[in-house]
């Protein structure tokens, strides 16, 4: 037995959920630290005060089941839901809340986000071992249950058809499924467009406004107009922000891509950029993305820990041709777009 | 004092301007938003995830389809990031680049089926915002990008795969 201890992680400014207690077991022993580029202080002093062991995720893969915690650094939607879906207590270094189709996982008891260092204390060993499994292991029993539930629903609507139902009663009950269907699939939209789509719209006409009402618009045009305008510069765009070290940095939550195709939108509205190059431009903004995903990605297709450690570069490496062919290609593909309206 | 009212208008503008904008994003994209990923919603759950599976694997064989019609089946049905998980039906040397592909269409896909990745949409959006002022229709940029998005993540497929096998190579060579 290793001597572990615990410690505790509490929210920082403007964070959510926690306070997490974390303590390594000689089964979990890994402080895995997914976060673009190397070990992030946070898991480096999470390592150090619990005798766990700290590992770049991004270069070697480590199973979720060997993870005393991950330590993230996303502010989007996708590893934020990811760790704590697989029962992983997840420390989010930048200030997230839950957001996200997987948003139903992230709980206050496997989830803490805007930590620093600050925000980790040393705590009690005797009330640390217990919590610890206990929240590592309640999402999944919550799910259990529902799939249960579910089960047995499913059950008991299997069992009844049995008892030859009269006509009536089979097209009732087969009305009734298809308008639940349609109520939930209601339900689960509203949901994404509140959680997902509402804050992105306040945030983007937020920066319209001020783009617009300051005249900052005009000074952008003069700095992006060049770029964006034409093909060499949107070319220009897309090798840069594939550049392997750059790539992992400008993917998370695709929000520069997001306030890059703003600003674009806004100069094309405006004339400034003719309307056909929107197309090329779709492709110039994003070739990085996906990039800062890639390990967790595959940990989703199952992959090997060896297919991670090529795949991770195969992918930035690829970016790079495919950036700019992309950009040739929408190009190419854009004429005859709006020229004749 | 006129110099603080002015300043005090300047700074409200700014804002009013960006409540005018947010009206009209909200009246103008989200009824239909709501629509369709509704009803896109109800679609995926009729079909179900095991037929989706069952026609997705028969895809993975032929080179094209492998990177073309198997992520748009993932994207479209399990949506963003779940549809990753598709990569378990690949050999080890095939799952970067099925990746590489479903990622890179996880925005092609949203200007015809926002549904697939809703809180990204704005990659999307904010483009077409501009050719909206200009009042041109959208519905040509959306196609466009839906094929345009196809050709490129099979090129993309295709180059990580090829990659993928040389380091791979490369590396049984070292070990060896």
């Amino acid at each position: 037995m290793g001597n572990y201890r615990s410690v505790q992680v509490t929210k920082g400014p403007g964070g959510w959920g926690g306070p997490l207690v974390i303590r390594p077991t000689d089964q979990k022993k890994y402080i895995a630290s997914v976060t673009g580029g190397g070990i992030h202080p946070v898991a480096q002093k999470i390592a150090d005060l619990t005798g766990g062991v700290a590992v770049d995720g991004f270069s070697s893969k480590v199973e979720p089941e060997e993870m005393a915690c991950v330590v993230i650094d996303c502010g989007g939607t996708a590893r934020c839901g990811v760790y704590p879906k697989l029962g992983v207590l997840t420390v989010d270094v930048t200030a997230a809340s839950p957001s996200g189709p997987l948003a139903s996982f992230i709980k206050e008891d496997n989830f803490v986000s805007g930590v620093k260092a600050d925000q980790i204390h040393a705590s009690d060993e005797t009330a640390a071992a217990l919590p610890t499994d206990e929240s590592a292991a309640q999402p999944k029993t919550a799910k259990e249950l529902k799939d249960e539930a579910r089960a047995k629903v499913a059950e008991l609507q299997a069992n009844k058809p049995q008892k030859k139902p009269n006509f009536i009663e089979r097209i009732g009950r087969g009305m009734g499924n298809v308008v639940n269907i349609f109520y939930q699939a209601g339900r689960d939209t509203v949901d994404q467009v509140i959680r997902n789509i509402l804050p992105f719209m306040a945030f983007v006409s937020t920066l319209i406004g001020i783009i617009l009402y300051t005249g900052v618009g005009d000074f952008l045009a003069h700095v992006i107009s060049p770029l964006a305008g034409n093909l060499i510069g949107l070319l220009i765009i897309s090798v840069v922000a594939a550049l392997p070290f750059l790539s992992p940095l400008l993917g998370p939550g695709a929000v520069i891509a997001q306030v890059v195709g703003v600003l674009v939108g806004v100069e094309i509205g405006r004339g400034n950029i003719p309307p056909q190059l929107a197309l090329p431009a779709l492709f110039a903004i994003n070739p990085q993305v996906g990039c800062d995903f890639v390990p967790v990605g595959l940990t989703l297709g199952e992959a090997k820990p060896e297919t991670i450690e090529v795949g991770v570069p195969a992918v930035l490496m690829s970016r790079l041709i495919t950036g700019p062919v992309a950009v040739v290609i929408a190009y190419l593909m854009s004429f005859g777009l709006y020229s004749g309206e | 004092m006129d110099m603080f009212v002015h300043i005090a208008e300047g700074f409200i503008g700014m804002f009013q301007k960006g409540g005018e904008t947010f009206v009209g994003l909200v009246t103008g994209i989200i009824p239909t938003l709501i629509c369709l990923i509704t009803a896109v919603n109800a679609f995926i759950k009729f079909v179900g995830e095991e037929r989706i599976s069952r026609f997705a694997q028969k895809c993975t064989g032929n080179i094209i389809l492998r990177y073309t019609v198997f992520p748009v089946l993932s994207m479209f049905f399990l949506t963003n990031p779940m549809a990753y998980t598709f990569g378990k039906f690949l050999p080890e040397h095939q799952k970067p680049a099925f990746y590489d592909s479903a990622v890179s269409f996880c925005h092609p896909i949203t200007g015809l089926f926002p549904h697939a990745n809703p809180a990204e949409l704005f990659v999307y959006m904010g483009i077409a915002t501009g050719i909206t002022q200009l009042g041109l229709s959208l519905g040509p940029l959306a196609i466009r990008f839906f094929l345009v998005g196809l050709i490129v993540i099979l090129i993309r497929g295709i180059v990580t795969e090829y990659i993928t096998k040389a380091m791979m190579k490369k590396r049984e060579a070292q070990a060896a």
